[in-house]
């Protein structure tokens, strides 16, 4: 009586210890991403001032060539000085003027390249348009910057703040789904930085390492499960240094891509064609273990069963074992996989942290990763790149949710098949 | 292993290797015979010097308290013992009389000659039907989807299975009782058309009735088959096969009609077991 008492409040007990293990797991994950979200979701919008741009001919193209070529040299930073002057006429001041130019981003003199290259009969007419605000403007816009502090604490001093006010009571400023960050690289300006050139930099980094270690990998763990022989030195050597090249620290494996890949091979630094291939050294154990457990765990009996009606050792393997193994063997590759995309350090080591503006094209172009992007952008005091590191661990979590659920699906699909 | 021998001709007098064993191990019209079979797993000797004919044609049941090496012994006969490392079989086992512990012997054919129905159930992970067509898809048996369908209905229907199962072919062999999974299995061994059907206890895991239905199996299966049957159940022994071989301790202890063996055993052994004095 005693006995069974105390078995069902060991029981309790260790139904609790459970649920309070659940708890505390879940309220910190819900902690990181409330402070995550809370902090980033204002970098998924951005601040635009409207302007209404007259598109001179005489700034643009005073010889009538309607010529690209001729016209792309001209000055469009011009116009949008001009444009700006039209709504404050009062600022005369050399000094004050160049303030003012300053609440608009460098990136207008583009936008409005752009808009001339794809119509070059705009030349003469004029036209409203959005142009990004600069991001102290965008950090007020959004109360990072608070108003009602002294002068000497705020970074938008008193006349600038009185131009927004205005701006704002014309209803010429507002803010917009932020597209920059998708379809721009990396820039010194917050206002003007994307997470694109890095969100493919980790594709393509991806791609290699998942093109590399997963038939590697699967390879490696059927042969050392289903063919090796089992009483050999030399693939109990194999085994062992297996499991150790699993515990190693990534950077390690960052040194050897340096050594081997860069400096022995001459391949070029900062690509992703080299992150990936290091990145499949590193994920390789972290496949073949798993791998092999799924291996492992698949009956014998059916390996028996189709030797037994004749099927030869390969057959019996890739006909029976392999499939029923293939679900583990994917959940095994797509954690190594979320490993792989969310490690910097040995990226940090090939190069592939340097700053970079353009979009990679090519799997050599050189790049950073989403790893990195974070990490160099939380090691940059300007205000504007803070939401902009939680907007992009976002996309790094996103990117995972969506890699986690493929490999949740897959696995049903090919159980479902199984069974 | 010795291979003093490719194959067995009727110069050979065979006939007069040495044994221990009491009764008649030899037969008129033999498809296997083996001679002085010892199998190491290791160090360890599991089978010792055992000799004996299996004729055309018949039932052999191997009986033997646990752990005696009956299993061990069916294995050697479709080499599935190759699959375990630390196991070395010596000897010569003709089969057909050509040797196959010999280096040139297609095990994929052999194992294709002499089927193998396991302890438990082992169907596939696979449809009913892809159970059955697995075989003789890999052997090639079939030109077209029309002789594969026909070799897999007949399959199934000799193994007294098709009736019940006509209807979900496509369903999955596991999904089947664990009778059905046993008849699945024992039409999956016939349907690449073997000469010698091995089971390994077939029925230990079934129920009465479907322990029945598959020894009548086995009684009309025998009509075009060598069947060796490794039995704990006496009864069962004793309803389906015509010879019965007496295990004991890695060696075969008495070799006679099912007849003689459970009414009149020559060896202390034997009699003590059937007796159900140890076992
Ligand atoms: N894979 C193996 N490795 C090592 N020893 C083994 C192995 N398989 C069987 N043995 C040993 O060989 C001996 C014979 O085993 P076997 O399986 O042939 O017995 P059995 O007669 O079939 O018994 P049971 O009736 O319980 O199935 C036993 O002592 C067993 O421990
Ligand atoms: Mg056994």
């Amino acid at each position: 009586m005693n006995n069974l008492k105390s078995r069902l409040a060991k029981e309790k007990r260790f139904e609790l210890y459970g649920f309070i293990s659940v708890f505390l797991a879940l309220s910190l994950l819900s902690l990181l991403f409330i402070s995550i979200f809370s902090q980033g979701y204002t970098a998924f919008e951005e601040t635009r001032i409207q302007l209404k741009i007259n598109f001179e001919q005489d700034i643009l193209d005073p010889g009538h060539t309607k010529d690209w070529s001729v016209i792309k040299k001209s000055n469009f930073n011009l116009l949008v000085k001009n444009s700006l002057s039209e709504i404050f006429p009062d600022t005369t001041k050399r000094k004050q003027k160049k303030k003012l130019f300053k609440l608009i981003s460098s990136s207008a003199e583009y936008q409005l390249r752009n808009e001339v290259k794809n119509n070059l009969n705009i030349i003469g007419t004029s036209k409203k348009l959005w142009v990004l605000a600069d991001d102290d403007v965008d950090m007020l816009i959004k109360g990072h910057i608070k108003r009602n502090l002294p002068e000497d604490e705020r970074r938008i001093d008193n006349k600038e703040l009185e131009w927004i006010v205005t701006l704002e009571s014309k209803k010429y400023i507002d803010k917009f789904f932020n597209k920059t960050l998708f379809t721009n690289g990396d820039s010194a300006e917050p206002e003007q930085s994307g997470v694109l050139g890095a969100l493919i930099g980790s594709l393509f980094a991806l791609t290699i390492t998942l093109a590399l270690s997963f038939p590697i990998g699967v390879a490696t763990a059927v042969y050392l499960e289903e063919f090796a022989s089992k009483n050999n030195k030399f693939i109990d050597f194999i085994e062992v240094n297996i499991n150790n090249l699993a515990a190693v620290p990534s950077i390690i494996f960052g040194l050897l891509g340096l050594a081997i890949f860069l400096n022995f091979f001459g391949m070029p630094r900062s690509a992703p064609l080299v992150g990936g291939m290091v990145l499949a050294v590193m994920t390789l154990p972290r496949i073949i273990i798993p791998s092999r457990a799924a291996l492992k765990s698949v009956p014998p009996s059916i390996k028996e069963g189709a030797l037994g009606v004749g099927a030869s050792n390969v057959q019996a393997v890739f006909h029976h074992v392999v499939p029923v193994a293939l679900p583990g063997m994917l959940t095994g590759t797509i954690i190594g996989m979320a490993q792989a995309l969310g490690e910097s350090a040995p990226l940090l080591i090939i190069g592939m942290v340097a700053f970079i503006v353009d979009i990679p094209q090519s799997m050599t172009d050189p790049s950073t990763a989403l790893p990195i992007q974070i990490y160099l952008w939380a090691d940059t005091p300007e205000r504007g790149f803070v939401e902009r590191t939680s907007a992009a661990i976002m996309v790094l979590l996103l990117f995972l949710i969506v890699m986690n659920s493929l490999a949740v699906y897959l696995r049903k699909k090919f159980e479902k098949d199984i069974n | 292993m010795s291979n003093k021998k490719d194959s067995i001709t009727n110069d050979d007098n065979f006939k007069n290797f040495t044994s221990s064993t009491v009764g008649d191990i030899h037969v008129e019209d033999p498809r296997i015979i083996a001679k002085n079979i010892n199998v190491y797993y290791g160090e360890k000797i599991a089978i010792n010097n055992v000799s004996i004919d299996i004729g055309k044609n018949e039932v052999l049941a191997m009986i033997g308290p646990s752990g005696c090496g009956k299993s061990t012994f069916l294995r050697c006969l479709n080499r599935m013992n190759d699959t375990i490392d630390s196991c070395k079989v010596e000897g010569e086992l003709y089969l057909d009389n050509k040797n196959i512990y010999n280096k040139k012997t297609d095990v994929v054919t052999l194992r294709a000659k002499v089927g193998m129905v396991f302890q438990k159930p082992n169907p596939f992970p696979k449809s009913i039907y892809e159970n059955v067509a697995y075989g003789p898809k890999i052997h090639g048996m079939a030109k077209n989807k029309i002789e594969l369908d026909e070799i897999v209905v007949n399959s199934l229907e000799r193994a007294g299975l098709f009736e019940e199962v006509k209807d979900r072919l496509d369903s999955p062999g596991t999904s089947l009782s664990g009778g059905q999974q046993q008849r699945l299995c024992i039409a999956r061994t016939i349907a690449v058309s073997p000469e010698v059907i091995l089971m390994d206890e077939p029925c230990s895991a079934l129920d009465p009735i479907a322990t029945a239905k598959v020894e009548e199996l086995i009684y009309e299966l025998k009509e075009n088959f060598t069947i060796v049957i490794v039995t704990h159940a006496m009864q069962q022994a004793a309803r389906v096969s015509q010879r019965t071989a007496y295990f004991h301790l890695g060696s075969l202890v008495e070799v006679g009609t099912t007849e003689k063996i459970f009414t009149t055993p020559q060896d202390k052994l034997t009699e003590s077991y059937i007796t159900g004095r140890f076992g």
